[in-house]
């Protein structure tokens, strides 16, 4: 299954998010991603799978929460941005 | 034992608190380090408590909900947040030192807008007097530590929003007994203790923090974010929470934050302020006694200051404390309040929401044996 991983700036963001999240009913759990996903270190990010990215992101927009940077992992697990 | 000194420390909390803090320390490890069960539950634990406080507060988002180690750290991170040298900061005449020696210490022109003790009226117009175009801030406390006497802290912030005066609440001794809301009073900063009317441990605060707030880190460290840059992070949470949390304490928190909802601030209020009106009753029965109440039941908790003909206040607090009675004598950290009342020390008698009748009647008792 592919996932999809909304970068965040805390610990906190990541959180409040994946409550917006769960609140609209899309599952989503707090993750930190690879090393490489975050260019400032320590990063969070909250984790939905594949077909749910579209919902997730109106769903943080209308909560005011805008996204940052999405990756994905794809079946043989490697990491890689998705293009915006 | 009666524990009549609530203002400073509520003895007796939930059982649910002690749990939460045994758990934590066994199960909960720290907030955003280490990926694994233990750092994920502490993250859990601590979020939970944020949400449970901006819920309560109306604090505008979990982000907004900071922790510190007691009102008095908030209070600080919050004064210093605002360049004050020199400057016009206008107080309440009930402050304790924890508004004012940081005011003193960031070198301000700190003016006590001063009115009658518990005349609300009053005391809004001395606000009204005070807060002059040059004014660099308002810190006001919302109820004294001394004398339980709760300021028109609403009608306050409004003058503040429309002045354009920024607005620093210490809310020590209303949080968990009066009703606050950050929306409702668009106060840069409320700071307060977790482990007064809170009912959480030792060792915990809270901080709201305003959407105009200015965010000024006091400390600098790890925070588990943008780890790569020197400077602190400059978003919330994080900005001002470096170094580990304390979540064992924040643990206890939480729950206390869940029987402050469960029972309500009302209720609660009108519980404490029935057992000091009973007390206050009992101790001017005894003729001897001298009690500091409000002719308005509405602008006063269940705090009650008392002093004992023929006795200062520390050695009846120490007489009383020999009888198994709990109170606290002296200053209380408040000498501007006492400045403004007249007084030099005062006996706290200071009710919570696990007081009962006897406890009141117990005090009264207790005094009548001293005189």
């Amino acid at each position: 299954m592919l996932n999809y991983f909304i970068m965040c700036r805390s610990l906190t963001y990541a959180q409040k998010s994946a409550r917006v999240l769960e609140r609209a009913g899309i599952p989503a759990s707090v993750s930190r991603p690879p090393a490489e996903a975050g260019d400032e270190g320590c990063a969070y990010a909250v984790r939905i799978a594949e077909k749910n990215l579209p919902r997730a992101l109106v769903a943080l927009k209308n909560a005011g929460m805008p996204s940052g940077k999405i990756y994905m992992t794809d079946r043989s697990g490697r990491f890689s941005e998705v293009p915006g | 034992m009666i524990y009549l000194d609530n203002a400073a420390t509520t003895l007796i909390k939930p059982y649910a608190v002690g749990a939460a803090v045994s758990r934590a320390m066994r199960e909960a490890a720290s907030v955003g380090r280490g990926a694994h069960g233990p750092g994920e539950l502490a993250a859990k634990t601590v979020f939970a408590a944020r949400e449970l406080a901006n819920e309560m507060f109306d604090a505008g988002g979990p982000e907004r909900v900071v922790f510190t180690f007691n009102a008095t750290h908030g209070l600080n991170i919050a004064l210093r947040s605002f360049d004050l040298a020199g400057r016009r900061v206008v107080v309440s005449g009930w402050e304790h030192n924890s508004v004012v020696r940081p005011l003193a210490a960031a070198g301000a022109e700190i003016v006590p807008a001063l009115g009658p003790l518990f005349d609300r009226e009053a005391n809004l117009r001395a606000f009204e007097r005070a807060l002059t175009p040059d004014t660099a801030l308002a810190a006001v406390c919302h109820v004294s530590n001394v004398f339980g006497f709760i300021m028109p802290i609403e009608d306050i912030a409004d003058l503040c929003r429309a002045r354009g005066i920024p607005l620093v609440v210490d809310a020590s001794q209303s949080a968990g007994v009066c009703g606050l809301d950050m929306k409702r009073l668009g106060a840069e900063f409320i700071a307060m203790p977790g482990h007064k009317s809170l009912c959480g441990p030792q060792g915990t605060g809270l901080l709201l923090v305003g959407e105009n707030a200015p965010i000024r880190p006091l400390m600098a460290g790890g925070t588990g974010s943008v780890s790569v840059r020197h400077e602190m992070p400059d978003f919330l949470p994080d900005a001002l929470e470096a170094g580990t949390h304390n979540v064992p304490g924040i643990a206890g928190l939480a729950e206390g934050l869940r029987f402050i909802s469960s029972r309500g601030t009302e209720a609660i209020l009108a519980h404490e302020r029935e057992l000091c009106l009973e007390a206050a009753r009992l101790l001017e029965a005894t003729g001897r006694v001298r009690c500091f109440l409000s002719p308005d039941p509405e602008a006063q908790t269940g705090v009650l200051s008392f002093i004992i003909d023929g006795l200062d206040s520390q050695t009846s607090a120490v007489r009383l404390g020999e009888m198994g009675v709990a109170v606290r004598g002296g200053l209380h950290c408040a000498p501007l309040a006492h400045s403004s009342a007249g007084t030099k020390g005062t006996v706290r008698a200071s009710f919570s929401a696990f007081n009962t009748l006897s406890d009141a009647e117990g005090l009264a008792e207790a005094v009548a044996r001293l005189i």
